[in-house]
Formats: C-alpha cells, structure tokens, sequence
C-alpha cells in the first residue's frame, strides 16, 4: 500500500512520523512526531490506516509550513545573498571549501560535494 | 541580518561589540573610514560608508550595504590570497 501526500508516495507500512521524516526535507522526527500528536494519532499508526480525511488534515498542516523546495530555495537564496555581498562566508560556498574554519589540507569531502552557489543537499 | 545569528551567539544583555569609530565625521564629509578593527560588528548606522578594513597587509575599501548589517567588518577583507601557478623558468 502507498499512501499519496502532497505528490509524494509514502509505504504503506511506516508509521506516520517516520514516513514523513523520510520524504520531506525539513521535517525530522520531533517536528513530526508534534505534528502527529496535534492531529490526534496514536504513537504507534501506519500510514495505510490513514483515513481521507486525515490525509487531507496533514496536507493541510504541511501546506502551511517551509519545508521542502521552498526550504531549499530560502538556504540558496541566504547563501546567493552571502555570495553578491562579498562575505568570506559566500567566498568560501564558491570555491567549494568548508565555511567554518575546518582544515582542508586532507578531507574537506563533504564540502567540496555540496557547498556550492546553488547548494546541493 | 539572520534571527538565528544574533540569539544563538552572543549573551544580548552586552549588546553588540562595537569599537568607538568616527562615524559622525565621516557621515559628514564622506571619507572612508581606516581601521584594524575587524572583529566590530556592523551597525544600521553604518549603512552607506565607506571602510578601509585592514586584511594583514593593506587595507581593502568596502562599502557598507544594508544586507551586511550584523555580520562583522573582518568578513569583507580577505585575509588569504588564493594560490596561483606562475611560470618562471628562470628565478
């Protein structure tokens, strides 16, 4: 079973927090697990036993929040805005180096993967 | 100016690190502002100058904009200079 939210398909058998944890950027666990809470669903219930109209109060809570390619265009749009006003932090994202003072003579691995002007995540 | 910056860091009862600078002169006549003060956080009121911040060797021109307010000065004047190759047969 696959349970259809805001686009995305999530397994059936994942209980609600997790399965929201696992598709949308934005949402951990705790924020998950407040937002299950505020709906009123037991710790323990699986995805597949969503009823339309709880799917449909989820999307709605979900709608309202960052999450997701909104989210990821705010943390490119703060790190373009470090980039146009010539901060070391900005200087650092374009060369592909680590921000915070990390040594870079070896590793630097994660860095050199992601920090970019368009940042990958 | 990020939120985030100015609760995580700094105990706000100090407000922020400030080095008394000519301000009011330069507002004035316009003239950049020299100093080795790095570490001084950028204020509203700084909007609009000009800084000569010093980087270790010489001091880097910067204008002030809007977007800079609450990072501090030492982060516009790069203190490394990027490695280049040059080719030199003979020293």
């Amino acid at each position: 079973m696959v349970v259809h939210i805001l686009g995305k398909a999530i397994r059936g058998k994942y209980r609600i927090n997790y399965g929201l944890t696992k598709t949308f950027y934005g949402i951990g666990l705790e924020t998950a697990t407040k937002l299950c809470s505020k709906l009123g669903f037991y710790p323990d219930m699986r995805m597949h036993q969503l009823t339309e109209q709880q799917t449909m109060s989820i999307t709605k809570e979900l709608s309202e929040m960052t999450i997701d390619s909104k989210l990821l265009n705010q943390v490119r749009e703060n790190i373009r805005m470090k980039r146009e006003i010539g901060s070391y932090v900005g200087i650092r994202h374009s060369m592909g180096l680590p921000v915070r003072g990390q040594r870079t003579k070896t590793n630097a691995k994660t860095a050199r993967k992601l920090n970019r002007i368009e940042r990958k995540m | 100016m990020r939120a985030s910056l100015v609760s995580l860091g700094r105990s706000s009862w100090k407000g922020p690190f400030v080095v008394p600078l000519p301000i009011a002169q330069a507002k004035k006549d316009g003239t950049p502002i020299r100093t080795n003060a790095r570490s001084c956080t950028i204020l509203p009121q700084f909007v609009g100058l000009k800084f000569q911040i010093h980087n270790g060797r010489d001091y880097v021109q910067v204008q002030i904009t809007e977007n800079m307010v609450g990072s501090k000065l030492g982060e516009f004047a790069h203190t490394r200079k990027r490695w280049s190759y040059t080719q030199t047969k003979n020293k």
